[in-house]
């Protein structure tokens, strides 16, 4: 379906999202699908030349006592239709693997870049919203590489450095810490909404929240152009463990922490975009459960106790978006028992 | 008994036409859905599991990514809350 949208002769723009059955980190192939393919391919192990590698956000090796390199690449289908911003979430989405081990030096950008013949158009605009966005995270597009595909896709190989002490993986969380959170979610359902546009059923998507659908979507997609460099910033002194919340969801992203730091994580409270709740629940998206895919999504963060208060400032003096969403505890796995709902708007 | 099949069609458009025809169904009645798109198999399972609708796989000897469902709306069935 849609991929007439060049040929059918209506004066409609190119929507980016009708080249592909799966958007923005929805794309992602299934954990479970992916630790196979490790295993299958024996590659499920640690390399000794490197501080962490797969399994990680991203990979770190260490150049010299002070300094190590954190390398990791991230591409995924379009979340939107305009093309410059899908070019800054990619960019964004991409560099916050790298910002989620804490490093934000020295960032460069890779880009990989791949569009249907008919969406050639759209490659300049990608590029521009990529470049803006490595300019605002103070790093460069550096290069690339452009293939046709049926599917279109965007991202890039990011490379940053740090100083390897203060590198952060999901594996450092102990019981006690609370967790924090540095985007709300919903970006998956606020996306949905935009793709239903067909008369049949447009009334039932903007009848199942009392917001204009139009404002959840430009929220969403703000959210996602939102690097989270600062949040990297401000928290890598304080933090034991972080990530970043991908197509996993919140829960998905938890159940990593949970299992490389050998503790239990209960989530109480999730922030999201207000609207996306009940958009979540008329889709069957999993977004109260914390199960919904975010795509760009915020830093999950572990904290000491003694370190809330430390970490709370420096993410308020950083302007940074933040919201406790729970506890790490002994034991194993994730818990999410009737959570608070909170619904942010920008 | 009445048939959705959803095959080609992309989220959330499942989930919008399986509630649709759910919709029409009386209490004890049962729908299938014929699906080959994995990720709208899960939603439409939480959906259904959510809103008092049962859930089955039928047996099915279709290609590898191919789902169907039976879905019975029961007396809990809320679909029209949402």
């Amino acid at each position: 379906m849609g991929r007439d949208a060049e040929t059918d002769g209506d004066d409609r723009p190119t929507r980016l999202t009708e080249y592909t059955e799966l958007h923005g980190c929805s794309c992602k192939v299934g954990q479970s699908d992916l630790d196979s393919l490790l295993d299958d391919a024996g590659l499920s192990g640690n390399s000794d030349q490197l501080l962490f590698g797969i399994g990680a956000d991203a990979a770190a090796r260490r150049l010299t006592d002070d300094l190590a390199l954190v390398s990791t690449v991230d591409f995924f289908t379009p979340i939107v239709d305009d093309p410059y911003d899908f070019g800054r979430i990619a960019a964004c989405n991409a560099a916050s693997d790298a910002f989620a081990t804490g490093a934000v030096e020295n960032l460069d950008c890779l880009v990989v870049l791949g569009l249907p013949r008919e969406l050639i158009d759209s490659a300049a605009p990608i590029l521009a919203g990529m470049a803006d966005a490595l300019d605002g995270m103070n790093g460069v597009i550096a290069g690339g590489h452009t293939i046709m595909s049926p599917w279109p896709f965007a991202g890039g190989a990011i490379s940053a450095t740090a100083h390897p002490e203060t590198l952060l993986t999901a594996q450092g969380a102990s019981p006690g810490d609370h967790l924090y959170l540095t985007k709300p979610l919903g970006t998956q359902p606020a996306m949905g909404a935009t793709r239903v546009t067909d008369e049949q059923f447009v009334a039932t998507v903007t009848d199942a929240t009392d917001r204009p659908l139009d404002r959840i979507a430009s929220e969403a997609v703000a959210w996602m152009r939102t690097p989270n460099r600062d949040a990297a910033l401000a928290c890598r002194e304080f933090a034991t463990a972080a990530t970043d919340i991908t197509g996993f969801g919140l829960a998905g992203q938890s159940r990593v922490v949970a299992a490389r730091s050998n503790v239990s994580i209960e989530l109480t409270h999730l922030p999201v975009i207000a609207g996306t709740p009940s958009l979540s629940s008329l889709f069957g998206y999993g977004l109260t459960d914390g199960e919904s895919a975010e795509t760009s999504g915020g830093l999950l963060l572990s904290v000491p106790p003694a370190e809330t208060d430390a970490i709370e400032s420096a993410l308020d003096e950083a302007g940074v978006f933040y919201r406790a969403v729970g506890r790490a505890t002994a034991g194993r796995g994730v818990t999410l028992d009737d959570p608070t709902i909170e619904e942010v708007s920008r | 008994m009445p048939r959705v099949d959803v095959r080609g069609e992309i989220c959330p458009r499942p989930a919008l036409i399986v509630r649709q025809a759910l919709a029409d169904l009386d209490t004890g009645e049962i729908l299938i859905v014929r699906g080959d798109y994995p990720p709208a198999e899960e939603n439409l399972r939480r959906m259904c599991t959510k809103h008092g609708i049962d859930v089955t796989a039928t047996e099915t000897t279709a290609e590898a990514d191919e789902f169907e469902l039976k879905l019975q709306v029961t007396e809990m069935a809320s679909l029209s809350e949402a």
